[in-house]
């Protein structure tokens, strides 16, 4: 039985004080000697042929260092996502560097790398290009039709990928329901709106070597990626680790541009060269898909899913990207196996349009399936006249059931119903009134949305890397440094897996400091996405604590005269179990382990023994050992204001069953920003283009909207329910991303339940609201 | 655009100065106060024939004179400093300025100023929704001296005012309103930073027997291309008791004035409902001041 020390207490964030005064460790901090400021210079057309580019002024303008074209460029096609192998056959291989085609607004036809920022925009301005305009396609379903422009030569109707899973007998089943309901549910193109833009520094050695610096959320993929798309091998890229980064969620998950044109540019002129992304620019680099979904179910007599048939059409934009991805994991998690239902069949179709590029965004297209399938369910609910509660207790996985994504395990520590229940009791779910029955000009309204079934990593996904590393090594002063190659996305990594290993080790929190590490020193690790890293990673590093705990131990029972398996590490202290007294502090340990040969002592010289000797460290490399699902439950309680269409969001009540809870201040604001992301998506964020040039309107925060502390409700309620996860890093699994899947479908059928108006499209505005009231 | 790429700025000395410089460089000049619209501005490709700015800050213009005609603002005041003005504060006739420096966030508070936020002539704003319902006047300046401009007579059209090119905006009159006059804004908007969708100012005077005996509504984000009042709303008001029902008549009324904009971020038909709506609100939120200072 482990003694918790650490695990369970708010402890203060290592990188708090730091990020506070400034936060200097931030990728857009890096400054380098010598170092070149580059520009892309971006195409005014959605579909286009480049004749001509003539950067002959440009190179000639005062400050200039280097130009780049699409001729300089290799023209090796890659898809740009971290998490995968490069030549991943679930992926699609469809970008390049530059082009000489154009596929959307806005993507880079050159670059221009000068002494500062200013010169190198001027000379984009110099910059010639003549155009051969093509015909563009903006709706996925136009892009579809017989005759639509075609993106990429070699698809089929402009689809990329076209998923189909199916589960027994769907037609039959639908055959014997009782009652059938169908709806289509629009989500819209959002921007996960990342605090720290995508920036790089890139710098070359006279061998072609490269050092990178980038804002991003994977190591390795991005050392993987940018060695492929220059053609060069891996062992010549070298990225350093952030200390932390200013926000990803999803949206730093795949190289950009901007890399492989700084590394370029970079070798060109031998000297460090940095892109910083505008706000503009970063709402037109990842984006989530928008997803329609036509839904279909079948209910029994009883009110069980007895059968359902889905299609999804996911607007991927100019290049599939994640899109690939987003597809399966949205029918995945986000329909089929949301809740048992023995008859199902989905298709998905991921489509090329003439948008922008879709990316990673937390939830990774379970917030699309999520909005449809739980506002379906209040729509049944509502017309058959069952309990929304009782309807998803009566429907849902049992803890201990097969785990229905990778059946050799079982959902061990799962909580749905016990999430239900306590979320349902704390918002008085009881005492809800029927929809629109409120009076007055501002009505309220509950309702809730839940996430059944999530992941903690990717363990089962056939082409997704999961695997995780950490170096521990104990110094003489008594504390520890860790080094792993996870990425601090500001959600608060660092702290949990210094908990981790402060608890394995048997030292205070603040005794674990996480330190540096590149490519080429430590283990390669997984992305921090997929809400993985507590789980994945710190499986990772509790083992490697653990094997410099067990060094530890033997050196300390050779100067304690008691075998390892009899010591204990208790704060700071190695002490003989059952004998507190006989102990012996853990930096004396460390010290003995590192000193010469003789050591000074009271008594005079003694002579130490060579098996002492060595560094006190632990090294992991490892798959974590399953992927146990978390489930989600949220209610919100809205009010909205009938005659002008606003919604007010007063309180929300969420509950996850986490497995164990590690820093209790760190979850709880991974519930209220997820809600401040999912409130964004539900009610009013939204990128907007120009319906004929297909040009991005919302360049940013006052046109693209998303909800600021004002509008955020003042009542957000954690019930966090532990349960022990037997494979999980002292019994953790995830928590993250249902964060945000979650509060769209709560507020949608919240604001049904005030008002008895049902929208199906994202974001809900007043307008769509006044509309469904009959008033606009 | 990116501001670095700016060949010129100057930071003249005094009034002078700025209007020699804007002589000089004309419809290419841009005079700079608080800078809070200026980003706003250039990333909608809003400043293309500008590259020359000249920053005020060193005129002074920041002081606020109280008289019993009313008050004298300069126009680098900013918005923090005038919503601290007892006046501001205190008179309800002054409430529709109070309750329009209610909305902006911090940031704008600090650095946004009053003359600033009149000459950018920009119909999503709010301060001059307020200042045009309380009878503001915008004090100018040019080589031939100074005059004042009725804020009604300001706006021409979408970000054009009535100035002339040599001239530019240094302080707002506000005359004392008369007593019992009360005055209130509202704003509708999607955040806490956003530009107004629509905004509405009133400003209302009674008699001791109830009766409207003066009434100014003015509208503003987006019902027009330049924020208006409403002399529809106003007439109807003018000699009557203010019943519920005639202050919903009058939101009413506001459509005869209005021909709102659509945009990415409303629908004229949604501005157009929510101008009627939010006439009513101000009306209903100016009457409840009348209320409680008598």
């Amino acid at each position: 039985m482990t003694n918790r020390s650490v695990l369970g207490n708010s402890v203060p964030r290592p990188d708090a004080l730091d990020k506070v005064t400034g936060g200097k460790q931030f990728p857009v901090n890096v400054v380098l000697p010598g170092m070149l400021h580059a520009k892309l210079l971006r195409s005014p057309y959605p579909h286009a042929r480049i004749v001509s580019i003539d950067a002959g002024a440009a190179e000639k303008l005062p400050g200039v260092k280097a130009v780049l074209l699409p001729q300089d460029v290799p023209q090796r096609k890659y898809c740009p996502v971290y998490f995968v192998p490069t030549l991943a056959p679930s992926m699609v291989q469809d970008m390049l560097i530059m082009s000489d085609t154009v596929r959307y607004a806005g993507q880079p036809v050159a670059a221009v790398a000068a002494t500062s920022a200013g010169i190198a925009e001027q000379a984009l301005e110099l910059i010639e290009v003549e155009y051969e305009e093509l015909p563009a396609v903006f709706d996925p379903d136009a892009a579809m039709a017989d005759g639509a422009p075609v993106i990429h030569a070699g698809t089929e109707k402009n689809v990329a990928v076209n998923p189909v899973i199916s589960f027994g007998d769907v037609e039959a089943a639908f055959e014997k329901a009782e009652h059938i309901f169908e709806g289509t549910y629009q989500t819209q193109r959002v921007h996960t709106c990342y605090m720290e833009p995508r920036v790089c520094v890139v710098d070359s050695d006279v061998a072609g070597n490269l050092t990178v610096h980038s804002s991003m959320q994977h190591l390795f993929g991005l050392r993987e990626k940018l060695a492929f798309a220059l053609d060069m091998p891996e062992g010549k890229v070298k990225v350093i680790k952030p200390a932390y980064i200013g926000g990803g969620f999803g949206g730093k998950l795949d190289i950009g541009y901007i890399e492989p044109v700084a590394a370029l540019l970079s070798l060109k002129t031998g000297r460090p060269v940095r892109i910083e992304q505008t706000r503009y620019e970063d709402f037109i680099s990842t984006t989530r898909n928008p997803i329609k979904v036509y839904l279909k179910t079948g209910i029994s007599k009883e009110g069980r899913f007895v059968a359902r048939y889905a299609e999804s059409t996911l607007d991927c934009g100019a290049h599939a990207t994640h899109g690939a991805e987003v597809i399966n994991v949205h029918g995945m998690f986000g329909i089929l196996l949301t809740y048992p239902c023995p008859d199902q069949h989905w298709e998905g179709k991921t489509v090329y349009t003439n948008n922008i590029i879709g990316g990673g965004y937390r939830g990774y297209g379970s917030p699309q399936g999520a909005f449809a399938v739980e506002s379906q369910i209040d729509e049944i609910c509502e017309e058959l006249g069952f309990d929304p509660v009782e309807f998803r207790l009566n429907n849902s996985y049992q803890q201990g059931d097969p785990h229905p994504f990778n059946p050799a395990a079982k959902l061990d520590s799962y909580r749905f119903q016990d999430c239900l229940q306590q979320a349902a009791e704390r918002i008085d779910w009881s005492s809800r009134k029927p929809a629109g029955s409120d009076q007055g000009v501002r009505k309220r309204g509950i309702g809730l949305g839940c996430q059944p079934l999530w992941v903690s990593g990717c363990v089962g996904f056939p082409d997704i890397y999961e695997h995780s590393g950490a170096i521990v090594k104990l110094n003489r002063d008594g504390t520890a440094d860790l080094s792993t190659a996870t990425v601090d996305l500001g959600s608060g990594q660092i702290t949990t897996l210094c908990m981790i290993a402060a608890e394995e080790l048997g030292l205070a929190a603040d005794q674990v400091r996480m330190t540096y590490a590149d490519t080429d020193t430590v283990p390669f690790d997984a992305p921090s996405h997929a809400s993985r890293v507590t789980y994945s990673a710190g499986n990772a590093v509790k083992a490697a604590a653990g094997e410099a705990k067990q060094r530890l131990l033997e050196v300390a029972g050779g100067l304690l005269e008691a075998g390892p398996d009899d010591l204990e590490v208790r704060a700071g202290m190695v002490c003989v179990k059952g004998s507190p007294d006989v102990k012996i502090r853990v930096a004396d340990v460390v010290e003995r382990a590192e000193a010469p040969f003789v050591v000074m002592t009271e008594e005079g010289p003694q002579p130490t023994n060579l098996a002492e000797k060595g560094t006190i460290i632990g090294l992991s490399s490892m798959a974590p050992p399953a992927n146990p699902s978390p489930a989600t439950v949220e209610f919100v309680e809205v009010e909205v204001d009938t005659e002008t269409g606003q919604v007010d969001v007063l309180r929300v009540v969420f509950a996850h069953d986490l497995g164990k809870l590690i820093h209790p201040a760190g979850a709880e604001g991974q519930v209220e920003g997820g809600f401040q992301q999912g409130m964004g998506y539900a009610l009013m964020e939204n990128l907007v283009f120009d319906a004929d040039s297909g040009a991005c309107l919302s360049s940013d925060f006052l046109d693209y909207k998303m909800p600021t502390a004002v509008e955020m409700p003042v009542k957000i309620e954690s019930i966090f329910i532990e349960s022990d996860e037997p494979t999980g890093p002292f019994g953790a699994k995830s928590l993250s991303e249902p964060c945000v899947t979650v509060p769209a479908p709560a507020i949608a059928n919240a604001i049904y339940n005030a008002t008895g108006v049902r929208v199906r499209e994202l974001p809900i505005t007043p307008e769509k609201i006044l509309t469904g009231l009959g008033r606009l | 655009m990116s501001l670095a790429t700016f060949e010129n700025y100057f930071l003249p000395g005094n009034g002078r100065e700025v209007v020699a410089l804007l002589q000089e460089y004309g419809e290419r000049a841009l005079i700079l106060a608080g800078g809070s619209f200026v980003h706003g501005l250039a990333a909608r490709d809003l400043l293309s024939g500008v590259d020359v700015f000249i920053d005020i800050q060193k005129l002074g213009l920041a002081n606020i004179v109280t008289d019993p005609d009313g008050l004298q603002v300069g126009a680098m005041t900013r918005f923090t400093d005038f919503e601290k003005v007892p006046e501001i504060q205190n008179d309800p006739g002054w409430g529709a300025v109070k309750d329009a420096l209610s909305y902006p966030p911090a940031q704008i508070m600090n650095a946004a100023t009053v003359g600033g936020s009149i000459a950018a002539v920009c119909p999503y704003f709010d301060l001059p929704t307020a200042l045009l319902a309380v009878g503001g006047k915008v004090k100018v300046e040019s080589n031939t001296g100074s005059r004042e401009i009725n804020l009604k007579d300001f706006s021409t059209s979408l970000f054009e005012s009535s100035l002339g090119v040599d001239e530019f905006v240094t302080g707002l009159v506000l005359p004392q309103p008369v007593s019992g006059s009360v005055s209130a804004f509202i704003k509708l908007a999607t955040n806490a930073n956003d530009l107004a969708i629509v905004n509405v100012a009133v400003q209302i005077n009674l008699d001791r027997s109830g009766v409207c005996r003066s009434a100014s509504v003015a509208l503003g984000g987006g019902v027009n291309e330049i924020t208006l009042r409403s002399a529809a709303a106003e007439k109807l008001l003018e000699g009557q008791k203010l019943t519920d029902e005639l202050m919903k008549a009058a939101g009413t009324a506001v459509q005869v004035d209005i021909s709102p904009m659509a945009d990415h971020r409303a629908s004229a038909e949604y501005r157009s409902a929510m101008a009627s709506v939010l006439t009513e609100r101000a009306l209903q939120r100016a009457i409840a001041r009348l209320t409680r200072s008598s």
